[in-house]
């Protein structure tokens, strides 16, 4: 029972903490992100099942999970006004070439990092942008002006 | 100009409007996260030690340990006796929580004898002179199922003679 508690405690506290974090954070993975991320999930561990190296006790703390991860997809689905609370929801950021500083600065992303995305698509400039959006997974999608 | 995306919608996704609400709870949570390490550096959740000290009748007895404590920690406690006159039959008596909140993975010194007092661990010591000073440490590590409030008290007895108690309550955190 104490490790179903458990993961159900430190799925909970993990999707609020990914929610804080912000999108763009969790989207792209320099190597001291992996880095970040290989020790959250070894601290997590050691809380989750502490000194139980049991296959019962590994597949508890995953079904649990598992299984929470499922019925939080299932509501997202089934209940479109919970979407904004557990997803999020994208953001536009770029408009007809021009970039939206509020929306920048409250996702805490810069013209660089807008750049960047940018380019990583084959877009040399934001003035080819007509659509630039934050999507909920913390990728960046341009739509490019018509020719 | 390109046709907007599909469902986006300019007033909620770009003016963000009705979603005021979103970025006061992302900064409500960040405080709240921020206001966690906080607590943890305030030792709230535990782990760092510090002394606890009763005398009476020329007898102190300083207790060095956390009050507060994690499941799967291990730590070592020490129990110091100042005395300036001599003690026949010193006994440190732990309350139950002690072997409750612990597995005791060793004392040293070892005690002369280990009894159940009123279901209390009662640890003899052995006679102490006048002016010395005795110390015993015990090396613990905290039992994962062992969450919530536990008493602590430690009791210092010569013979049947209650000398000393620290009133103390062990808090064990998830």
């Amino acid at each position: 029972m104490d490790i179903v508690l458990r993961g159900i405690f430190v799925f909970f506290a993990l999707y609020v903490l990914m929610r804080v974090i912000g999108r763009r954070e969790l989207s792209k993975l320099e190597p001291f992100d992996l880095i970040l991320l290989i020790i959250l999930g070894d601290a997590v561990q050691q809380g989750l099942t502490q000194d139980d190296y049991s296959l019962t006790g590994a597949m508890l703390a995953i079904v649990t999970i598992a299984v929470l991860q499922i019925a939080v997809s299932f509501l997202n689905f089934r209940f479109p006004r919970l979407r904004p609370v557990l997803n999020g929801e994208p953001v536009v950021i770029v408009q007809d070439g021009k970039p939206i500083d509020r929306n920048l600065r409250r996702e805490r992303l810069t013209l660089d990092d807008l750049a960047e995305s940018a380019r990583l698509q084959g877009i040399g400039s934001l003035d080819d942008v007509a659509w630039g959006v934050l999507e909920t997974s913390g990728e960046i999608s341009f739509i490019k002006k018509s020719a | 100009m390109a046709a907007i995306p599909d469902r986006i919608s300019l007033p909620r996704h770009r003016d963000l409007e009705g979603r005021g609400g979103g970025i006061f709870w992302r900064r409500a949570m960040v405080a709240f996260l921020a206001f966690f390490v906080i607590v943890g550096l305030a030792n709230v959740f535990g782990q760092h030690p510090s002394d606890t000290t009763v005398t009476a009748n020329g007898v102190s007895l300083q207790l060095h340990a956390p009050n507060a404590l994690r499941g799967g920690l291990l730590y070592e406690a020490s129990f110091t006796i100042h005395t300036r006159r001599a003690l026949a039959h010193p006994t440190l008596v732990f309350s139950k929580g002690w072997p409750i909140v612990h597995t005791i993975n060793t004392l040293e010194p070892s005690p002369v004898d280990e009894t159940s007092r009123d279901g209390e661990i009662a640890l003899g010591l052995g006679p102490l002179r006048a002016g010395s000073t005795y110390t015993l440490f015990g090396e613990f590590q905290v039992n994962p199922t062992s969450v919530g409030w536990w008493p602590g008290d430690v009791w210092l007895y010569d013979g049947s003679k209650r000398l000393l108690h620290i009133d103390r309550t062990i808090v064990v955190f998830p």
